[in-house]
């Protein structure tokens, strides 16, 4: 029954892992250029930690004030890109627009409906990797509470600014956007980009009744 | 503890499962709505995992879905109602700490004798100091993390590839080598069933699950409910995981960062 166990114990992680991290990844919207991608992280995670520990503010208050750092601290275009893989090219650009914007939104709502499980974990920044193109990997590792010890990797890509920001979240060798380019294409084979950007307004209007 | 016996009845599933399903289409309702007229250049020309069963195990997937709806969970949420969250992460350290026996096994048998010894030094302190496992002290007092190794990972680490994603009954995600990874485990590296009585395998293998499942609960219906596509999101993510196990989380082969992260260069004057 081991496999099983392995599978459960492995979403438990990835996606408490996600809840929390994602939401870890944002940071400082005013970060001076030039600053090290690692440095970034760690300052992302310091606020985003300062923000979930904060007694005085409500869950509706701190998921606005998460969502503001993450605008900051990712790249949702690149993410979108990458998501899409091949098939961003085949988008309109007015589609391409639209699944920006809707795919951001249900990233938003989907990790920002998880702050509630936060069990006072911490993470620790453990070290980065270049990447021969130009990307750096910073590597961090949560501490304390039921996810104590997963890895979570952020991949970083400079801006035009020379800003770093997050194109990637990898949780235990699990990428976010592999994951999401796997099910992407499924529904693009069945039903185009339409079907697609269909299901994401329709997954996005029920978390705004929720 | 991995189940002996209760794992070992759902061997000859997973044989009749592993056969290839040819010419099957994907068991997935079609989308609703105008079908997309030209298919052909929406065709994934890009590597995912590797999924030739694809119909058969969108079937299986399914039905494992019913049976955790109707059967497992509701079990699940009864455990969770009855059991206080202290108690299911006692269980669970005392489950991992049975299991160290066949971990430092598969350490040796991958060639990590450092993290062989770690292990059976973190293994004698929870079982002494830890009440037989129930807690985990060994955490706390600066040990490394626990290994996770299984036979399924040896054998990756030996070179035998995973093969195809395969869908088992029950047991859900796993792949040729890792089914094999579990049966050579539950028949040659769960010695202590062969003197213990049976129903002590089917009882611990029950409350292992079970527990396991509590703990998921919360998890898997957020991962249900934001999923496009759960079969898809399931797969990605279980051989994703998998081959991070096996490469102990080292760097990702350099194509496979390629292709994930850049695309043609075309593509860049879109940006």
């Amino acid at each position: 029954m081991r496999l099983s166990t392995t599978s459960t114990k492995m979403t438990t992680r990835i996606c408490s892992g996600l809840a929390l991290l994602l939401t870890a990844g944002a940071a400082l919207s005013a970060v001076a250029e030039a600053v090290p991608a690692k440095t970034v992280i760690e300052q992302t995670v310091a606020q985003v930690l300062g923000v979930l520990q904060d007694g005085e503010r409500s869950s509706a208050q701190k998921r606005l004030a998460l969502e503001e750092i993450a605008h900051g601290r990712f790249d949702f275009r690149t993410m979108s890109q990458l998501v899409l893989g091949r098939n961003w090219k085949r988008l309109e650009p007015t589609e391409r627009d639209e699944f920006v914007d809707q795919f951001t939104t249900y990233l938003a709502n989907d990790y920002g409906s998880r702050l509630d499980r936060y069990e006072q974990e911490k993470v620790a920044v453990v070290g980065e990797e270049s990447k021969p193109r130009g990307d750096v990997v910073v590597k961090t590792r949560i501490v304390g509470g039921a996810n104590d010890g997963v890895v979570v990797d952020y991949r970083m890509r400079p801006q035009k600014d020379e800003e770093w920001k997050i194109i990637d979240v990898v949780i235990e060798g699990i990428s976010l956007v592999a994951n999401f380019r796997d099910q992407f294409k499924e529904v693009i084979a069945r039903g185009g980009p339409q079907a697609l950007i269909e299901k994401l307004q329709e997954k996005n209007a029920e978390a705004a009744e929720a | 503890m991995i189940g002996g016996r209760p794992a070992l009845l759902l061997l000859p599933i997973c044989v009749l499962a592993a056969l290839p399903a040819r010419g099957e289409e994907p068991a997935e309702p079609v989308v609703e709505g105008e079908v997309w007229e030209d298919d052909a250049i929406w065709e994934d020309d890009e590597a995912g995992p590797w999924d030739p069963w694809e119909g058969m195990n969108r079937g299986i997937f399914a039905f494992n879905e019913a049976a955790d709806r109707w059967a497992v969970e509701p079990l699940a949420i009864g455990w969770d109602t009855v059991v206080p969250e202290i108690a299911q992460i006692g269980v669970d350290n005392f489950f991992e700490n049975v299991a160290m026996p066949r971990r430092i096994a598969n350490d040796l048998l991958q060639g990590k004798p450092v993290k062989a010894g770690s292990d059976l030094g973190r293994f004698l302190m929870n079982t002494i100091f830890g009440i037989g496992g129930l807690f985990d002290p060994s955490t706390r007092n600066g040990f490394f993390p626990p290994s996770d190794e299984d036979f399924g990972q040896t054998l990756g680490v030996w070179g035998v590839p995973a093969g195809p994603y395969l869908v088992i009954p029950v047991l859900g995600p796993s792949s040729p080598r890792d089914a094999l990874g579990l049966a050579v485990e539950s028949f040659l590296m769960t010695p202590e069933y062969y003197f213990l009585p049976s129903y002590v395998s089917y009882i611990s293998t029950g409350t292992r699950l079970l527990n396991d499942r509590a703990l998921a609960l919360e998890t898997l219906r957020a991962e249900r409910a934001a999923a496009f596509d759960f079969y898809a999101a399931a797969r990605s993510a279980y051989v994703q995981y998998r081959e991070n196990q096996v490469r102990d989380r080292a760097q990702t082969p350099e194509e496979d960062d390629e292709a994930l992260y850049y695309l043609d260069e075309d593509d860049d004057a879109d940006l």
